[in-house]
């Protein structure tokens, strides 16, 4: 033993006092992992709200006939109840808040390796369709879930740290969550539920128009355009061969937005002839509702972007009517 | 490297490890490595400008012991005027050349703008003073010229205190670096509780809050005068927490390596007067300006009004050392101003005291004094923390009205939040409280292993779980 390491006073044999500095440190590395793996379970026993739906996914109890997926747009406008009710075929909504479609992708994925495949996947899309993401949006809704490769994998392309996330414990919980989301997973081991608000995967969003298009608006009077980047059409491209290697169906749809918004996208044109030349190529429809007459009634909306529960409710009934009658579902 | 990182987590434990492993004559220059190495986690280039100081003020050591008269104070002057140009160059030429063309375009003369587009290397104005504290004492002859490079250049660079102190002198720290230093269980224990101490200061306290001051002071416009109020109530602990709570690491750290640096904080908000409150606020600069710029001005030694020059002079470059923005310069003259104030009224309020039958230590008497003093630190935190003097006055207009109870939190702080916020604060004070009137470093490792290592555990726990993880520099590391 080195000289240095005898304690100059002896009150503490050296390798005693060591041993107690470790076994203390062992010990509170375990009460991190154990605490992990209580927030980690509780979580994943939530059975309302975004949770319990990423639960009933990840627990392999949706095994619906068709699945929406995509970003917000996809969550807050298709209502599975009403397509349920018109098509006589279970639906459920895979969308993620603040998704772009690599995250969607990978989501999709997930969901297919606990799931039966779906009949059709209806992929709602967006001006951000080729977009890559550049951060993930609102993370702690996977860190329950990171063990899964699909996830992990999606994770990791935008953040290469991901790693922190799955192997440190706390590491998701308390440095990408700053809204004590571990209380809730704490909570939910004792039975508490937080309120229900996604229906079928769907969470509509009664709210009246906002004046966030009025403010983008002031802010970017020439309007704006929206790149396309290589990466995100690879994505898509990946998202079309995935439903096209488990047999299903794909359907894409560009879901209303608000008309004064369509004047202000810049690259409107070449994202839309970009978005046909793929769907010819791999023979997917398209149908897009940029010209419904909803676009053009504020009343639908709680922004340029996003339905509310009115219009989505018109949507999704006009959705699933046309849906009923094309003979995509078997 | 931040000592909120994981890189930090990782690195100490390894550096201890090594340090205590290590024969006795490896230790210095292990404890150079690492430093270096700590400090190039921030801009690794910048480790040559640090370099640049040390060499001079090595070299200026050895020759002020050798050389006497007037060739002895000009190598002093060449020493001090060397290691203040690297500080003036990174940190304050932009900040002249701006007030001059300011001047200058006033008058209608539009002379090119020499600016330097240069990042502020971190923590150059604390080992800036702590180069300078040596060269000062060993001309003084109170220290003697350190010869060995390793040892002095670590003296310089001690990474517990490196980029924001406490500014050390040499006859504290020197000596320890030809000093054995052995494992000691309860000595490194009791710097390992110190560490602990200081991150929860710093995770809990001062980064939770940074969340409020931080949307409010960089819009205050949008905000009514309750925020502008919180905030600034706000500022005045996030700034405690996030500087002593440096101070605790770097001391925990240093202390579980065998060194002990000096307090830096002696809970300065239980101050009574603005005199109190700075001999227990940044003890450690507090002390500097006084033994290196007061002093030397002729201190209270001289006629009163040369006496208060001396005070604003003091405080005026100490705003300044702060930060090369008026606004310290005005935080700076308002502290000397109140230091003024209270010295001329100090009769006045001795004669108040006795009207009203309150003896010195009179709680009644104490408390009036501490939230006075308290609220004329959180006036001062305002200019110290407003982007500019604009946004300090804006705020003093506006804090006084408009208050909206309905409308309290901010975009990244919910009203949610404040309950865990002044929770923070008042385990704060609760803890301090305690350190002062409780030995609570006697009384717990009397407790038997299990409730103390439950107790220990637990306080861990509340620090993690309650911590902001937001990557977050320390404040004074900007100085």
């Amino acid at each position: 033993m080195p000289s240095s390491l005898v304690t100059s006073h002896g009150r503490h044999p050296t390798s005693t006092a060591l041993l107690k500095i470790a076994s203390f440190c062992g010990l509170f590395i375990s009460l991190l992992y154990l605490t992990d793996a209580m927030i980690g379970a509780g979580l994943r026993r939530i059975k309302t709200s975004a949770f319990g739906v990423n639960n009933q996914i990840m627990g392999g109890q949706v095994n619906a006939d068709i699945i929406i997926s995509g970003s917000s747009r996809a969550l807050t406008h298709y209502d599975p109840r009403i397509i349920q009710e018109q098509t006589g075929h279970s639906a459920f909504n895979i969308g993620r808040n603040g998704s772009q479609t690599d995250m969607q992708l990978a989501f999709l994925k997930a969901y297919l390796n606990y799931n039966r495949a779906p009949r059709l996947v209806i992929h709602n899309l967006d001006l951000f369709s080729f977009v890559s993401s550049k951060e993930i949006y609102d993370a702690v809704q996977y860190i329950p879930y990171i063990r899964d490769d699909a996830i992990f994998a999606g994770i990791q392309r935008v953040y290469p740290d991901a790693w922190k996330w799955k192997w440190l414990p706390l590491y998701g919980y308390l440095v990408e969550d700053m809204r004590f989301t571990w209380v809730r997973g704490l909570r939910a081991l004792t039975g508490w539920q937080p309120p229900e608000d996604h229906f079928f995967g769907y969470q509509p969003r009664h709210i009246a128009w906002t004046n966030e298009f009025d403010e983008f608006r002031i802010k970017n009077p020439d309007g704006v355009r929206f790149p396309i980047e290589p990466a995100a059409v690879q994505d898509l491209t990946d998202l079309v061969e995935l439903c096209s290697q488990h047999g299903i169906a794909l359907l894409f749809v560009y879901s209303p937005e608000y008309a004064e918004m369509q004047t202000l996208e810049r690259n409107r044109e070449e994202i839309f002839s970009r978005l046909h030349a793929l769907c010819a190529r791999y023979n997917v429809p398209l149908w897009d509702y940029s010209d419904s007459p909803l676009t053009k009634n504020q009343m639908y909306f709680y922004n340029s972007q996003h339905l509310n529960a009115t219009g989505a409710s018109a949507f999704s009934r006009a959705l699933a009517e046309r849906l009923d009658a094309s003979g995509l579902l078997p | 490297m931040l000592f909120n990182s994981l890189e930090f987590a990782v690195f100490f434990p390894v550096v201890a490890t090594l340090y205590f492993l290590s024969p006795f004559h490896w230790r210095t220059p292990l404890l150079l490595v690492a430093s270096c190495a700590f400090y190039m986690a921030f801009i690794p280039a910048y480790i040559l400008i640090l370099g640049v100081t040390i060499v001079v003020d090595y070299t200026a050591g050895i020759y002020l012991e050798r050389t006497h008269g007037r060739r002895r104070l000009a190598l002093l002057w060449v020493s001090v005027a060397i290691t203040c140009l690297v500080l003036f160059i990174f940190k304050y030429f932009n900040f002249f050349t701006d007030t001059f063309l300011g001047i200058a375009t006033h008058f209608g003369w539009q002379p090119t703008n020499p600016s330097l587009d240069i990042i502020l290397p971190i923590g150059l104005s604390f080992h800036t003073f702590q180069s300078l504290s040596y060269v000062f004492e060993v001309y003084r002859g109170r220290q003697r010229a350190e010869h060995d490079f390793t040892t002095y250049a670590t003296y310089v660079m001690f990474f517990p205190q490196l980029v924001a102190g406490p500014i050390e002198r040499p006859q504290n720290l020197l000596p320890e670096f030809h000093e054995r230093h052995y494992f000691d269980y309860v000595r490194v224990t009791s710097g390992l509780k110190r560490m602990a101490w200081g991150f929860f200061k710093k995770l809990v306290v001062a980064d939770r809050l940074a969340l409020y001051v931080n949307d409010v002071y960089s819009a205050p416009q949008e905000y009514n005068g309750l925020q502008l109020t919180i905030a600034t109530f706000f500022f005045a602990y996030q700034i405690y927490c996030d500087f002593s709570g440096y101070s605790d690491i770097a001391i925990g750290s240093a202390r579980v390596l065998g060194f002990r640096l000096m307090e830096n904080f002696e809970t300065p908000y239980h101050s009574a007067s603005i005199s109190e409150f700075w001999r227990r606020w940044h003890i450690s600069l507090s002390t500097w300006f006084r033994d290196y710029v007061y002093f030397p001005l002729g201190g209270n030694r001289v006629k009163p009004a040369r006496w208060f020059t001396n005070i604003l002079l003091t405080f005026g470059i100490s705003g300044l050392w702060h930060g090369a923005n008026w606004t310290y310069v005005v935080w700076g003259l308002l502290n000397g101003f109140y230091l003024i104030a209270g010295t001329l009224l100090q009769p006045l309020r001795q004669r108040i005291a006795a009207l009203c039958r309150l003896p010195e230590r009179n709680p009644i008497r104490l408390s009036v004094g501490v939230v006075t003093t308290f609220g004329l630190v959180c006036i001062a935190w305002v200019f110290f923390r407003a982007p500019t003097l604009a946004d300090a006055f804006y705020i003093f207009s506006h804090m006084w009205r408009d208050w909206d109870f309905s409308d309290i939190g901010t975009e990244q702080f919910l009203l949610r939040q404040m309950p865990l916020a002044i929770a923070a604060i008042l385990l704060l004070e609760a803890g301090e409280w305690l350190r002062r009137r409780m030995p609570l470093g006697e009384i717990i490792p009397r407790f038997p292993m299990p409730v103390r290592w439950f107790c220990y555990a637990t306080a861990l726990m509340v620090v993690v779980m309650f911590g902001v993880y937001s990557k977050s520099q320390f404040i004074y590391f900007q100085f």
